[in-house]
């Protein structure tokens, strides 16, 4: 076959011999999604066409046609989605194309070893994000109130002329505003650690602004874990206690999954 | 007319309310003004080249100035989101 191939996954053979693949929609809305056995390995594709899907035509639509971007993006997500419901999936990054079908086979034989290894830790696992978020105002009183330097700092302070009193005012909160950023950091790191009792693996990631969140509150951590299926539940339970036990601090606690093991898979 | 305390960084310039939405907005670039204006005479402060004297009357000044600001701004019914704005690269205004 010459035509351009767009890969979603790869997943171990046997599991594609034992539950066939549903019928799914295509990158381009028309084609179906189909599998390929490459050795011990089945990759998980659809074909598209070389001058429609082009790699100038990707860059230029990625670039310039939102519209286009997100229900593309959409459609691998979600597909990447119920692929992995069904089997131990690499997931592909977005818009991973080869060539034709020898260009993947070649890449697939030359990688086997390490999808091999990677097949292997994630089966039985299920990778799931936690996104940790703070009510920066609520913290800031607790922060400066519990802190005897700064309390001593205010008492200080309130004995200046007014116009020293508004300097050393803003040298207090911006000694209030770092204390603030430590302690959130101290918080998430202790939690990050202790999850580690429930979890294989555990990486942190960038975290993002409101503008993406859409929330009030700030995003203070953001991390992905690779957790046996019989452990998750007791991994939820403990964010649970979390929340409980830190909501009126202002701490609040997202988790969410399980995902496409992304940050797991090397091959991706 | 969409409630003041948005806070997606637009200035809501609503036909059948310009005026809010033009208070927002010279409130926006006061503000702007006065960071800028308060940041530079905290560096000059911690400089060391000021008397106490130029150090109680500037600081009294911009005490006066962040006061007028808050009262202005619960007069326009806006609050410190409102008046945040993108500064792309830099970051935001506050």
């Amino acid at each position: 076959m010459d035509g351009l191939i767009y890969l979603y996954g790869l997943v171990p053979a046997r599991e594609t011999e034992q539950q066939p693949l549903p019928a799914l929609k295509g990158f381009d809305g028309k084609g179906e999604i189909y599998t390929v056995p490459i050795g011990s390995i089945a990759a998980i594709i659809c074909s598209l066409d070389p001058i429609e899907y082009s790699e100038e035509v990707i860059k230029d639509k990625t670039n310039n046609d939102m519209e286009w971007l997100r229900e593309k993006a959409f459609h691998h997500h979600e597909t990447a989605l119920k692929l992995s419901k069904l089997y131990t999936l690499i997931p592909l990054k977005f818009c991973t194309l080869y060539k034709n079908q020898a260009s993947l086979e070649k890449a697939v034989q030359s990688n086997e070893a390490k999808m091999l290894d990677t097949l292997d830790l994630i089966t039985g696992n299920e990778e799931w994000n936690l996104k940790i978020y703070c009510d920066d105002k609520l913290l800031k009183e607790k922060v400066s109130q519990s802190n005897p330097t700064i309390e001593a700092k205010r008492e200080e302070i309130s004995q200046l002329p007014k116009g020293k009193q508004f300097f050393e005012k803003k040298k207090l909160d911006k000694l209030i505003e770092s204390e603030l950023q430590e302690e959130k950091n101290r918080v998430s790191e202790r939690i990050h650690e202790h999850l580690q009792q429930y979890t294989l693996k555990g990486t942190n990631k960038r975290t993002w602004n409101k503008d993406v969140t859409g929330r009030k509150e700030n995003m203070t951590w953001n991390s992905v874990y690779l957790i046996s299926v019989p452990r998750v539940e007791e991994f939820l339970e403990q964010i649970q206690e979390y929340e409980k036990e830190m909501k009126k601090k202002g701490w609040q606690f997202e988790a969410s999954g399980p995902w496409p093991a992304y940050h797991f898979s090397c091959f991706s | 007319m969409q409630p003041a305390g948005q806070t997606n960084g637009k200035i809501n310039l609503d036909p059948d309310h310009a005026e809010h939405g033009l208070a927002q907005l010279v409130l926006t670039v006061i503000e702007l003004l006065r960071q800028i204006v308060e940041r530079h005479a905290i560096r000059r402060v911690e400089g060391g080249t000021l008397t106490d004297e130029q150090i109680e009357n500037l600081g009294e000044a911009l005490a006066n100035l962040e006061e007028k600001m808050e009262e202005l701004k619960e007069i326009f019914g806006l609050n410190a989101e409102d008046l945040n704005i993108d500064l792309g690269p830099l970051g935001s205004l506050l």
